[in-house]
């Protein structure tokens, strides 16, 4: 309900398609809204006043305050020529049928009848002895009905403009705004057969031909006068409009009425329209307001024939369907529809209305719903008035506003704003960073119409939704790349859309239309795609964490179900799948990980609750008031449209625990992979289609790399068993690494084709997930496409994939290549084609030289090792690009260390404990500390000095601890350098063993 | 005292700025000011806030009483009264000339609160004269001013005080006699 003219005679009707609801009023506009949430609605002011109006075919007609009958464009609005004149105000005008006449009643007694396309052929029907109310048409062209003050209605038979039948039924009055029933005729569409008259309370049908009035629609709670009577397109149903406010709508087969509403004010109802698919139901009233009856049932139901038991029933399931506009669930149809339906056949007093009840009894017995009829002893009530359900909120990006606004922001979170402006002149979207620092403020033309995005340090995200020419898209600005192309765009398969998006750290995630997550790498590789159990409503992301709040299905309340998902660079886990409690009647309006710990909180604004689901601590915040809008729950809520903040935060605090254990983890990755699996066959048909790249590597990639992620998970569980049995094990991983072997292929194809497309984010990215041999096959690549900053970038990288090496490296036999070469510290040291190895090294070799402080080349590396050395203290940290080898495999390294020492120095404790925890230690124990013997006899002083009061065992046992804090170069140099260098105690054996050791 | 001074003075009230940088906590005599996080408004001392709206380096909120509507009222209500009207803030003349002066970009309707703000001013001083012409004209011994800011005071200091002497001078001499060898040495 909405106000839409000012006060007195309104009406309304909808354009052809249904796209538009057109209304004039007092005010002499005629307003065309694109739906009742329109605030700004076109409007074409036709003159002082405007009393009727009809749209056909393009053409408005309206009966303005000069008299005359005016025609107009539509939707433009252009004047399109005078139909006819009055020699006062014209009251109603209708189009017949086809839209090739117009019927006009006047004030002047007249009804005229005018070809549109030849205003001079006009038949004019005299008769009436006082002014017309209304007109209309028969669908068959034959006829026209008219409705006078005088109190007749008078069907007309317009070929020979005379009246064929006049009926005595209205009272008399002396003209239209003394009358008290506007008295608008209907005839019914299609098969043309009756022709409604509203008389007093009741709306009487007659026969066409014979003239019979043959039934009369009645409601006992419609006990004003009828002002306005409509059909429905399929002529099936009639919708009747009272003086004193109520809609009713009879199903007029069963003569049942089967909708019942009434006006929010009360208001004299005065226009009514059907949309053209007959689901709902425009009305204006006297006061100016316009109305819309949702959830009508479909008109498509072709049963005017069958049973009227049948539609009864089939018709507010219907009604619920139109309710989830896109789930086509037919289970909704419960217990509360059934009894609905029942009710609604009660209240008619039609003889056949209990014998009706009963057999319907029956059918619910066969379905075993078992309600039972009860209710005709109840006295009536007009409509069903349980507890509605809560209709289930739109998909939403948190942090933005509403999408109709012209003005709004897209996304306002930690990050920046992005602002959309969508006006005639301009239709741009600013991104605005809070932090200046992190890239300047952008400005883009929204050429795609864009309405989601999302903001963060590396990129801008954006997506479009699909129309019917073009396909949804998704559009990445990754600012923080340092290669020159900064942009990526994909498009969806057609049909689906995007719903939801979010950029986590290196990765963006879009929700579809087809309920679907398709997690891209930040350089624009489809990394993952998984489904989601329901529709989505909106997804955030934090560092490596996805959380996706979704539709999980229907209990009267909306019900939703939070997942969150971990990127971790190991290992993608589900932690949950939880229901997210939500308070009654409430929507979700914001969702978000807090800046500092990525814990997961959550808040409802619409009852101002805040919610930790994660954990089942349950904090209520109140919010100050509704108007303020969440941004961010680590910072103040913003206000809505003011970027000027002023209010304190909820205070949120508890830090659930969101850590599983391995072992259910691993279990659940099962679970998992089964979806995974179902997956890949429609893997063709969903796949996405890179622009840029062809389709076969890329479907091959993904497809692969749910192998991989597979395979991850084989290699997991095989690591296990590993403590068992370990001959199993080997050859289970040895299948394995023959698969990987071929994924990697894959990879490398992949990598050629953004090679040749200067992608060379992307194929850092791609390099990231090959293993050690791969690498080496791409920089050679790179270097030998004249690619050298990229071939560099790659040697720099730290590719070694964690979750890859260990099983590998105990299993291949490693041969020593030539020199120490910075790749065998990281790498998996899989046997390397004899070709390959050395021009890699060379390309390397050529670039490290060229670098004067890298720090792992040769003996100067190892000098620069032994200066810095602090065995204990974590070495610091630079920034130049040269150390960048150096960083990333401490980092590695130490993590290694870290969860190697205490099993380690248990081990030392006890050499007498159980089998090894896997196999990498288990041949470390073997053969034990090589490398270590040296450096222990090194830095045996400085052990002894730090702590003299050691005994000798302990002194080892120091010297372990510290000699286990330093990195994987660090050893290996010491290892490699004693073995080639002075003194080579046992030769190539040892270098292995320092290999493994690291690794 | 120099207007000047009060100004300086005014430039330790605190306002409340958005900044667009990082930055930790500073440790300074007068206090300890931030964090500074992008985007999170943060109270600090108006000379600061100017210093860093000057490098662009930060938004300023404009106080809540720099707000037409709220401005708007309490003119009507000083030309109501007689008396003086509590004042939004002691030194609300300055925030405002400073703050309009270098930040009028962030403050909405900068052009409308500046003539309110002299509206202001300008109603204050003409009562101030007017009390100070009544003062002298009935010969009172003392007054009382409430709700009067520092800048005010300051404004009027200097003439009233000089007439004042100028007039014990001259009402001095009416005492034929005795004082005026006094004053000639004065």
């Amino acid at each position: 309900m909405r106000y839409g003219h000012s006060e007195g005679h309104t009406e309304v009707c909808f354009d052809d398609s249904g796209k538009f609801i057109v209304t004039c009023g007092n005010d002499g506009d005629v307003r065309i809204w694109e739906g009742l949430d329109d605030d700004d609605p076109k409007f074409i002011t036709v003159g002082e006043k405007a009393y009727s109006l009809a749209l056909k075919n393009n053409k408005l007609v309206t009966a303005s305050s000069n008299n005359t009958v005016q025609i107009h464009t539509f939707p433009d609005g252009d004047p399109d020529g005078i139909l006819t004149r009055f020699t006062t105000n014209a009251t109603h005008v209708t189009f017949n049928s086809s839209g090739s006449r117009v019927a006009a009643g006047s004030s002047d007694f007249m009804v005229k009848v005018v070809e549109v396309s030849d205003s001079s052929q006009q038949k004019t029907l005299r008769g009436h002895e006082a002014p017309v109310l209304s007109v209309t048409f028969d669908p068959k062209d034959d006829f026209l009905a008219s409705a006078s003050c005088d109190g007749n209605v008078v069907v007309w038979n317009i070929k020979e403009q005379s009246q064929l039948i006049s009926w005595p039924l209205l009272q008399k009055t002396n003209d239209v705004s003394n009358a008290k029933s506007l008295c608008r005729l209907a005839w019914q569409p299609g098969t043309a057969k009756f022709l409604a008259v509203p008389v007093e309370s009741k709306v009487q049908l007659y026969e066409r031909g014979s003239w019979d009035h043959v039934s009369t629609l009645s409601d006992d709670l419609l006990t004003q006068l009828v002002n306005v009577v409509a059909w429905s397109p399929c002529g099936q149903f009639l919708a009747a409009g009272s003086v004193g406010g109520s809609l009713n709508v009879w199903d007029v087969s069963s003569k049942l009425c089967v909708e019942r509403q009434k006006h929010e004010k009360g208001f004299t109802v005065c226009g009514l329209a059907w949309h053209p698919s007959g689901s709902q139901i425009a009305y204006t009233d006297t006061e100016g307001c316009l109305g819309l009856l949702d959830g009508l049932r479909t008109s498509t139901s072709n049963s005017t024939n069958t049973a009227s038991k049948q539609a009864v029933v089939t018709k507010p399931a219907k009604d619920y369907d139109a309710l989830f506009d896109d789930d086509d669930d037919d289970r909704v149809m419960d217990e509360g529809v059934r009894s609905r339906a029942i009710l609604d056949d009660e209240n008619s007093l039609d003889t056949g209305s209990l014998k009706l009840g009963q057999e319907k009894c029956g059918d619910d017995d066969d379905t075993g719903s078992g309600v039972v009829p009860a209710a005709p002893l109840v006295p009536l009530r007009p409509a069903y008035e349980g507890p509605m359900p809560t209709p289930p909120q739109k998909a939403f990006q948190p942090g933005s506003t509403p999408a109709h606004l012209t003005h709004r922001f897209m996304m306002w979170n930690s990050v920046g704003i992005v602002r959309d402006y969508n006006d005639e002149q301009d239709n741009a979207i600013d991104v605005e960073f809070h932090d200046t620092a992190v890239h300047h403020a952008m400005h883009l033309t929204n050429t795609l119409g864009h309405t989601m995005a999302d903001l963060s340090q590396e990129a801008v995200l954006l997506a479009c939704p699909g129309t019917d020419e073009l396909a949804s898209k998704l559009q990445c600005l990754h600012f923080s790349s340092w290669d020159t192309n900064k942009e990526w765009m994909v498009d969806l398969p057609q049909g689906e859309d995007v719903r939801a998006l979010c950029l986590g750290q290196g990765w963006a995630a879009v929700a579809t239309s087809t309920l679907m997550i398709r997690v891209f790498s930040i350089g624009g590789v489809q990394r993952e795609i998984f489904s989601l159990p329901g529709n989505v409503v909106c997804m955030v992301a934090h560092g490596e964490q996805l959380l996706i709040v979704y539709h999980r299905g229907f209990d009267g309340e909306q019900a939703l179900g939070v997942q969150l998902l971990q990127f971790g660079p190991r290992k993608r886990q589900l932690i949950h799948g939880e229901p997210l409690p939500l308070s009654h009647r409430s929507y979700l309006s914001w969702l978000g990980f807090t800046a500092e710990d990525g814990v997961v909180r959550m808040l409802n604004r619409s009852v101002g609750n805040t919610w930790t689901p994660v954990c089942n601590t349950r904090e209520t915040c109140k919010s100050k008031s509704d108007s303020y809008w969440v941004v961010g729950i680590h910072e103040n809520p913003q206000q809505l449209r003011l970027p000027v903040p002023s209010h304190s935060a909820p205070t949120c605090c508890g830090h659930p625990a969101l850590q599983a254990a391995s072992v259910s983890d691993l279990h659940r990755e099962r679970t998992d992979g089964g979806k995974h699996s179902q997956h890949i066959r429609h893997y063709k048909l969903v796949l996405l289609r890179d622009i840029e790249t062809q389709y076969l590597p890329g479907e091959q990639y993904c497809r692969s790399l749910l192998f991989s992620n597979h395979f991850s998970f084989l290699s997991s569980s095989g690591y296990e068993i590993d403590e068992e049995a370990q001959s199993q094990s080997q050859k289970d991983q040895q299948e394995l690494l023959m698969k990987m072997f071929a994924l990697l292929f894959i990879l490398h194809v992949f990598f050629q084709l953004s090679c040749k497309l200067e992608r060379e984010f992307r194929c850092v990215e791609l390099a990231e997930l090959m293993t050690q041999k791969v690498v080496t096959l791409a920089i050679r690549y790179a270097s030998r496409s004249r690619r050298m900053a990229l071939a560099q970038r790659l040697s720099v990288n730290p590719f070694a994939k964690e979750a890859v090496s260990p099983v590998k490296t105990n299993l291949t036999p490693i041969t020593k290549g030539g020199r120490a070469n910075p790749f065998k510290v990281l790498g998996s040291g899989k046997p390397s084609s004899a070709s390959g190895q050395p021009r890699v090294t060379n390309i390397l070799d050529n670039m490290t030289t060229s670098r004067k402080s890298f720090p792992l080349s040769g003996p100067a590396g190892k000098q620069n090792k032994n200066t810095v050395l602090k065995p204990l203290a974590p070495r610091p940290k630079t920034k130049t690009q040269s150390t960048l080898l150096q960083m990333s495999g401490t980092k590695a390294s130490n993590k290694k260390t870290q969860q190697n020492t205490q099993p380690a120095a248990d081990r030392q404790k006890q050499p007498e404990a159980p089998p090894p925890a896997s196999p990498a230690d288990n041949t470390e124990n073997k053969r034990p500390k090589t490398g270590f013997q040296f450096w222990l006899e090194e830095n045996r002083k400085s052990i002894t000095a730090d702590n003299p009061d050691l005994e000798e065992t302990d002194v080892i046992k120091e010297a372990m601890g510290r000699f286990r804090t330093l990195s994987a170069e660090d050893r290996l140099v010491r290892n490699t350098g004693r073995s080639e260098g002075r003194v080579p105690i046992r030769g190539e054996g040892h270098i292995r063993d320092g290999v493994l050791e690291n690794l | 005292m120099d207007a000047s001074e009060v100004e300086f003075l005014a430039e330790k009230e605190t306002v409340k700025i958005i900044p667009n940088f990082s930055l930790d906590k500073i440790y300074l005599i007068g206090g300890d000011l931030g964090p500074f996080n992008p985007g999170l408004p943060v109270d600090v001392p108006v000379w600061l806030a100017l210093n860093l709206k000057q490098r662009q380096k930060c938004r300023i909120v404009p106080p809540a009483w720099m707000d037409v509507d709220k401005l708007e009222e309490m003119r009507d209500l000083e030309r109501k009264e007689d008396t003086f009207t509590p004042v939004p803030s002691p030194y609300y003349m300055e925030l405002t000339k400073l703050l309009l002066n270098f930040a009028s970009d962030n403050i909405p309707k900068a052009d409308e609160i500046r003539t309110l703000v002299k509206d202001i001013w300008d109603t204050r001083i003409a009562k101030l004269r007017l009390s100070a012409d009544s003062f002298i004209s009935q010969l009172e011994a003392h007054a009382k001013l409430d709700n009067l800011t520092l800048m005010e005071i300051n404004t009027i200091r200097a003439f009233l005080l000089d007439s004042l002497n100028c007039l014990y001078k001259l009402r001095s001499n009416q005492h034929p006699g005795s004082s005026k060898g006094q004053f000639a040495d004065f």
